[in-house]
């Protein structure tokens, strides 16, 4: 093993060769700067394999022959050889980045380089205090010299800035290690320590200085407008190192340094930290620079880290494994994101969409992003939840609330970021330009981040109960990404076939799982063989819809919450990336991620909370919730985002509508079942039957009937298709709440098959419209019109359809309503019971608009030729016929054994259905699916024989048959009836479906940004206000202590 | 007026403070220990007369390394900046006085000899590396001025410099080789006290430092030396 | 009392006085050259701090010549270490300095003015 003094010596000494160098000899600089800065990569990483393989232990450099405290001595330990690795790999690969920039500067700039990491390596290790300041000092100035790299206006500027700024700090530093001379009598770290010298009043003076200026160098917030500046004005991969490379070291020093002071520093460390994690990402929400956003973020991310160094003692022996992870995400995404800015090269977030240019790059930018985020399988998910969890198991709710609120705040505008990427505006004429040596170090850093994130995983307490096999899987979709379509399509429906097979025997006892799981698997299938009909690659949709269906079944096979949760971000992320693939989709998308981010941080908190107390994670515990109020509530709230009640729904209609045409019905049908599922879960926990009189469920059946009301509303007035689909969801989705929320075994028993029916007439209708605006390439109903000649099998589709949705005999809809209405009797719901009832009413006007608009009346010219809908698409629409009319006709099959766990179960022993045979009858009635099947199919072909029979004789009309008075309306299609077909009644109801909720959120909205965009005005871009606030900071930070 | 007053406010809590930790201080009349081990121990173990040598170049070289590596670093990005505002014509400078340059043709070897000789015995006297090499530099400052218009080799000084950087750390790990660790004096025999030749390599460590700085220092004067005159006068 | 007449008590009092006369001509001068000036002055202040704190009375320079013997140095001098940091701090000090300097310099070569409220290009 090489001793760890030669890093500085090779750095240090080619530093001063390449002075030797001709001005000329850049070629063999660059080689030999390469060589030099691979070889403390190999010292560095062999120390820290073999530390960590305790093949051998921690050593201590001793220099000038002497021991401490008489000389310097440096430490390789465990944690000095992480650190010092991850600087010499950034170091190596930012070399490479930078180079072109480097050697356009000439021979001496690698010099400057070169030191740099010398710089950083000795801070890392050194256990002396002024020997810490003099090579912190060497890497300020080395700092500096390389944002002047950039040589333009700006970087002068945020130069100089820097330079007084850390200068000033540097300077409190030195007064700090003069009274520790002073007092402590020593110089060594551990000296001090061991001498335990704060007892003495003017030792606490040293330290105080001491650690403040350590504090100051991560740039707290408020006291940092300089560091954002340098983040701007540097060069891109300047700004890499500065984030990743000194951010590195600095909280190094504050773990190192922090045992000088006393226990009071922790706590202040946690609030500077949470002010600053707040605080920073707070004001990035309203920024457009790329890299001042990116500065932002990176404070941001050091807040956080300065807090789990503040907890420390609360964290306990999972202090490591959580520091590791949320450092580790930093580390790398942050690097890789101003190295992808570099490739970029837009100063603004809304220029992003060139970056399509390039797959790879988009890869990494996003694997980034959700790194950052915190969005499993990353490190930073399992680090997250595991400091919560801690945090939670003390009762420090407050600190929980502010890392949530925090990560939502970077959510936000890494999404809206993330959106411009993938979204956003491009002109063909620019190509995006990557050479190697610019791809090659962020590709490196975005492959660290899955082997950081198998290490998070093992490292942390519940990571070995994630099955990591479908992950696998999904990596292995972008691998194959470059095959046709057709191929992925094939693999992916095998695999969710074999997944299924093999997940059956596995729940086959619990029938409620197993109804879910088939609406996800089957629905699954069956969306994805409307797949089929897309030509080319299709790129990068396999992987996230693999992903959504992957969390969505995790949902199910969640043992604990921890696995409920990472499925419930699984299956976020990647619905999130299908719903923004539409064509219009991108404001969609972000409001979808937005409302999906807040209700997973409010099921996060809930979990928290729900875990105070309690020694496990099982899903049963929040039923055991010390403090059920807030964790019912929040975890409520949270799930209902995703079936978006009334209030939390204005993300739903966009996001469904502007979806691809088979995205639609996954998103739809399928997915808002996953919030249907977390309510099942959540209302189980608490206690079925026994909590049916909790206030919380009396006013989540509230907020279902307004929902079901408020949706169809909404739903009628629509001109597009598809909103009225995804109106009409909302409304759907307000049923199942109402019934839900009653408690009781009947409830229950319509919820469900509300559920089923739900997705299988929405998946339906969803495919059928959707292959209908295929063809017609509109969504507007009122331009459609008499498709019925030109797309039959769609028209069937819709009619079952919309006769399931509508609840009128002798299909499966009925079944749900006669449930419903014993359940509303039985429960005495009167008032929300007619609320529903009427929204049940007017459910029959928009069914009737959208078969009649669409399909009946007069054929538009221009869609004379227009083709059936392609075959993959009737496909899974008449198998979903098929299943509508077998869950007609024997819904026995599905309920009985639903009824029967309910009933067997400890939930809902009493009141259940009674079924004989086909026929189920409560106290108050009985009904039979199977003989209304009948009844009514008799009655209907009667009435076609009739109906036949009557207009045999009628004679047919030609279209144009027609004559217009006065005039030729300019858009004849707004003359028709189907355009705004209710306007009679919206002058009656129309008040009500004022887009109250849009409103307020957009209000919400605004006022979050305009705070945010005022209290930027802190960063006034004077360097001197900015050293003002850094005193200030110093004085009330002493000011606290003291 | 707000923003004056804020300032006002921020200058007297700082000094309140300091004032604090002025009150707190009361002083010594003792060597603490570690000072002790250098002014007993350290006499015999390092052999420089010079207390302050023995711990700069010896127990804290590391310090020292850090030191050189920043004004070598300094005279790098200083290079870096002011290349770019080398451009231009020069504007010819005024000729020197006859004092002046007469004064210096027997000034300059005299001070340069200082320098070296301050640097050469800075294990013994008071002085040292950093002392001689601003010594030295001041040579140039007085070349500069009297002979306005002479140019000045660039190549020189980086070759100096770089020379005595690595030798410094070829010294240095020597001591990991030879001796108790890097920067180790002991590589050398230690000699009789107080004697040129004592003190092991701290006398040749201190040249090539003194060497290093002066070429630095030179280095610094001669950038912004160029500059001049690049630009208006007002400046 | 008497000991606050004595010399070291005066110097670190005057070192804390530069001190806060150096930080209140960082924050208030609008000159980008005397800034950098009372940069140079806060850090003059510390050296002279770091040597105060060095200082025991009635010793002499830690140098062992004619008035200084090996055998009792330990007795006869000041703190050396204070000294051997306050050499480097200098040197810290210089390059900093003067990276300003040249810094200030290529802002002044752009804009054609020291005065630091025009530069304020980066801000929110």
């Amino acid at each position: 093993m090489v001793s760890p003094i030669y890093i500085i010596a090779i750095l240090l000494g080619m530093a001063f060769m390449l002075g030797l160098l001709s001005k000329s000899g850049t070629r063999i600089a660059g080689i030999l700067t390469s060589v030099s800065l691979a070889l403390p990569v190999y010292i560095s990483i062999s120390w820290f394999i073999q530390i960590l393989s305790g093949n051998a232990d921690a050593i201590t450099i001793f220099t000038a022959g002497s021991v401490p405290p008489f000389s310097i001595n440096l430490v390789m330990g465990l944690e000095e050889a992480f650190f010092t690795s991850a600087i010499n790999i950034l170091g190596l690969l930012g070399f490479i980045y930078l180079s072109a920039d480097l050697k356009k500067q000439g021979v001496r700039a690698m010099a400057l380089y070169l030191v740099l990491i010398m710089g950083l390596n000795v801070v890392v290790m050194t256990r002396d205090i002024f020997n810490l300041f003099v090579f912190m000092e060497i890497v300020t100035i080395a700092v500096a010299g390389l944002i002047y790299l950039k040589n333009d206006n700006q970087s002068k500027e945020a130069g100089f800035k820097y330079l007084v700024a850390v200068g000033i700090i540097s300077l409190f530093f030195l007064i700090g290690i003069g009274f520790f001379y002073f007092y402590g009598g020593t110089l060594n770290i551990d000296g001090f320590i061991a001498a335990n010298s704060v007892v003495v009043k003017g030792a606490t003076i040293a330290i105080f200085f001491i650690i403040i200026s350590i504090i100051l160098e991560l740039k707290p917030f408020p006291a940092n407008g300089w560091a954002l500046d340098v983040y701007q004005a540097a060069t891109p991969g300047v700004s890499a190192l500065i984030s990743s490379g000194t951010a590195t070291a600095s909280i190094f020093v504050l773990y190192k340094l922090l045992p000088l002071g006393s226990e009071i520093w922790l706590q202040i460390l946690t609030v500077v930290g949470a002010v600053t994690f707040l605080g920073s990402n707070f004001l990035g929400i309203s920024q457009k620079n790329t890299n001042r956003l990116l500065g932002y973020s990176s404070i941001g991310q050091v807040g956080l880290l300065m807090m789990v160094i503040g907890f420390m003692p609360q964290l306990g022996s999972a202090f490591k494994m959580i520091f590791f992870s949320v450092f580790i995400s930093h580390f790398l995404a942050k690097a890789g994101l101003f190295w992808l800015s570099g490739i970029v090269k837009k100063e603004s977030i809304t220029d992003w969409g060139i970056l399509r240019g390039s797959n790879i790059a988009l890869f990494l930018f996003g694997i980034f992003l959700f790194a950052l985020v915190g969005f499993p399988p990353f490190p930073s998910f399992y680090g997250k939840w595991q400091m919560v969890m801690e945090l939670a198991g003390t009762g420090r709710f407050i600190w929980i609330v502010i890392i949530l609120l925090g990560s939502f705040f970077e959510g936000l505008y890494l999404f809206r970021w993330l959106g411009y990427a993938i979204k956003g505006e491009k002109s063909n004429e620019e190509k995006l330009q990557i050479p190697w040596d610019k791809i090659v170090p962020p590709f490196i850093f975005g492959i660290s981040l899955f082997i950081a994130a198998y290490y998070a995983n093992s490292m942390s307490v519940y990571g070995n109960t994630i099955n990591l096999i479908p992950l696998v899987f999904i990596l292995l979709l972008f691998v194959i990404d470059f095959l046709p379509a057709y191929i992925k399509n094939t693999i992916t429906i095998g695999a969710m076939v074999y997944y299924a097979v093999n997940l059956y025997p596995s729940i086959s006892d619990d029938t409620l799982r197993v109804v879910f799981a088939a609406i996800f698997l089957i629905g699954g299938i069956l969306t994805m063989i409307a797949g089929y009909s897309v030509k080319g690659k299709r790129k990068g949709f396999f992987p996230f819809a693999v992903m959504m269906y992957f969390g969505l079944i995790g949902l199910i096979e969640a043992e604990n919450l921890f696995q409920f949760f990472f499925a419930w971000e699984l299956m976020t992320l990647g619905s999130y990336i299908l719903i923004i693939r539409g064509k219009f989709s991108m404001k969609h998308a972000f409001n979808y991620m937005l409302f999906s981010l807040g209700g997973a941080y409010l099921i996060f908190l809930g979990i928290a909370m729900s875990s105070f107390g309690n020694t496990s994670l099982d899903i049963g515990i929040i039923g055991l919730s010390t403090m059920p109020g807030w964790s019912y509530t929040l975890l409520a709230i949270g799930f209902l985002t995703k079936t978006a009640a009334l209030g939390l729904h204005i993300w739903l209609p966009g996001a469904h509508a502007e979806a691809e045409s088979d995205v639609s019905p996954m998103v739809s049908g399928i997915l808002l079942k996953g919030g249907v599922f977390g309510l099942i879960v959540l209302f189980l926990a608490m206690g079925g039957e026994q909590a049916a009189s909790h206030p919380l469920l009396y006013s989540l059946g509230w907020l279902g009937a307004i929902t079901a009301l408020g949706g169809n509303l909404l739903a009628v007035f629509q001109e597009d298709a598809k909103r009225l689909l995804a109106y009409s969801s909302v409304a759907n989705l307000g049923y199942i709440l109402f019934a839900l929320a009653f408690m009781t075994n009947i409830g229950w028993l319509s919820a469900l098959t509300y559920s089923i029916n739900h997705f299988l007439f929405k998946t339906l209708l969803f495919l059928a419209i959707g292959g209908v605006v295929l063809r017609v390439k509109t969504h507007n109903m009122y331009e459609m019109g008499g498709l019925i000649k030109q797309m039959p099998w769609s028209f069937i589709a819709v009619l079952i359809g919309i006769i399931t949705l509508a609840g009128i005999p002798p299909l499966s809809g009925y079944a749900g309503k006669w449930l419903f209405y014993n359940a509303v009797i039985t429960k005495g719901w009167y008032f929300q019971g007619v609320l529903v009832f009427f929204a049940g009413t007017i459910a029959f006007l928009y069914c009737f608009k959208l078969i009649y608009s669409v399909f009946l009346g007069q054929p538009k010219d221009r869609f004379r030729k227009v083709k059936e809908a392609p075959i993959w698409y009737l496909i899974p629409q008449f198998i979903l016929i098929i299943g509508i009319m077998i869950f007609s006709a024997r819904p026995d099959l599905v309920l009985k054994p639903i009824g029967a766990l309910l009933t067997q179960s400890s939930y809902f022993p009493s009141d259940s259905l009674s079924w004989e045979n086909v026929t189920a009858s409560t106290n108050l009635g009985y009904w039979s699916g199977y003989k209304i099947m009948l009844v009514i199919g008799v009655m209907f072909a009667v009435l076609l024989v009739w109906l036949m029979y009557m207009s045999r004789k009628t004679q047919k009309v030609k279209q144009f048959n027609i004559v217009y008075a006065g005039e030729r309306p300019f858009t004849p299609e707004t003359t028709h009836f189907s355009h705004n077909m209710f306007s009679h009644y919206y002058k009656a109801l129309g008040f009500l479906s004022a887009p109250l909720a849009t409103r307020f959120w957009n209000i919400t909205n605004d006022i979050t940004h305009r705070i945010a965009d005022g209290s930027k005005r802190l960063y006034t871009g004077n360097g001197q206000t900015y050293l003002a606030v850094i005193m200030a900071y110093i004085i009330i930070i002493y000011l606290i202590m003291f | 007026m707000l923003r004056n007053s804020l300032r006002v406010i921020i200058i007297a809590a700082l000094g309140w403070i300091l004032f604090q930790v002025y009150s707190g201080y009361s002083s010594r009349d003792e060597l603490n220990e570690l000072a002790g081990y250098y002014a007993t121990e350290g006499l015999s173990e390092v052999g420089a007369a010079n207390l302050v040598t023995s711990v700069v170049v010896t127990y804290r070289g590391l310090d020292t390394l850090g030191e050189v590596t920043i004004l070598f670093l300094t005279a790098l990005i200083i290079g870096l900046m002011l290349k770019a505002e080398h451009r231009g014509d020069r504007t010819r400078l005024r000729e020197s006085s006859e004092f002046l340059v007469t004064a210096s043709h027997v000034l300059l070897p005299v001070i340069f000899m200082v320098g070296v000789y301050i640097f050469i015995n800075g294990h013994l006297t008071p002085g040292g590396g950093f002392q001689g090499g601003a010594i030295l530099a001041s040579t140039l400052i007085l070349m500069l001025l009297s002979f306005t218009n002479s140019k000045i080799s660039h190549k020189v000084l980086e070759i100096t410099e770089s020379v005595s950087g690595i030798s410094f750390i070829v010294l240095g790990i020597l001591g990991v080789i030879l001796a108790g660790g890097f920067l180790d004096n002991k590589i050398l025999p230690l000699g009789e006290f107080g004697k040129l030749f004592s003190a092991g390599a701290i006398p040749v460590i201190y040249s090539f430092i003194g060497l290093k700085v002066g070429a630095e220092l030179s280095t610094i004067i001669l950038e912004f030396n160029q500059i001049q005159g690049t630009d208006d006068k007002s400046l | 009392m008497t000991n606050l007449f004595s010399i070291e008590y005066i110097t670190i009092f005057t070192s804390f006085a530069l001190l806060v006369l150096g930080l209140w001509g960082i924050i208030s001068q609008k000159n980008i050259f005397k800034i950098i000036i009372s940069f140079s002055i806060v850090n003059t202040s510390i050296h002279l701090l770091l040597v105060s704190l060095a200082y025991i009375r009635n010793r002499t320079a830690p140098i062992i010549d004619s008035a200084v013997d090996r055998v009792n140095a330990a007795e006869k001098v000041v703190d050396p270490v204070p000294h051997a940091l306050v050499l480097t701090a200098i040197v810290i000090g210089i390059g900093i300095t003067a990276l300003m300097l040249s810094y200030a310099f290529t802002m002044y070569k752009q804009h054609k003015t020291l005065d630091i409220n025009q530069y304020k290009s980066l801000k929110w």
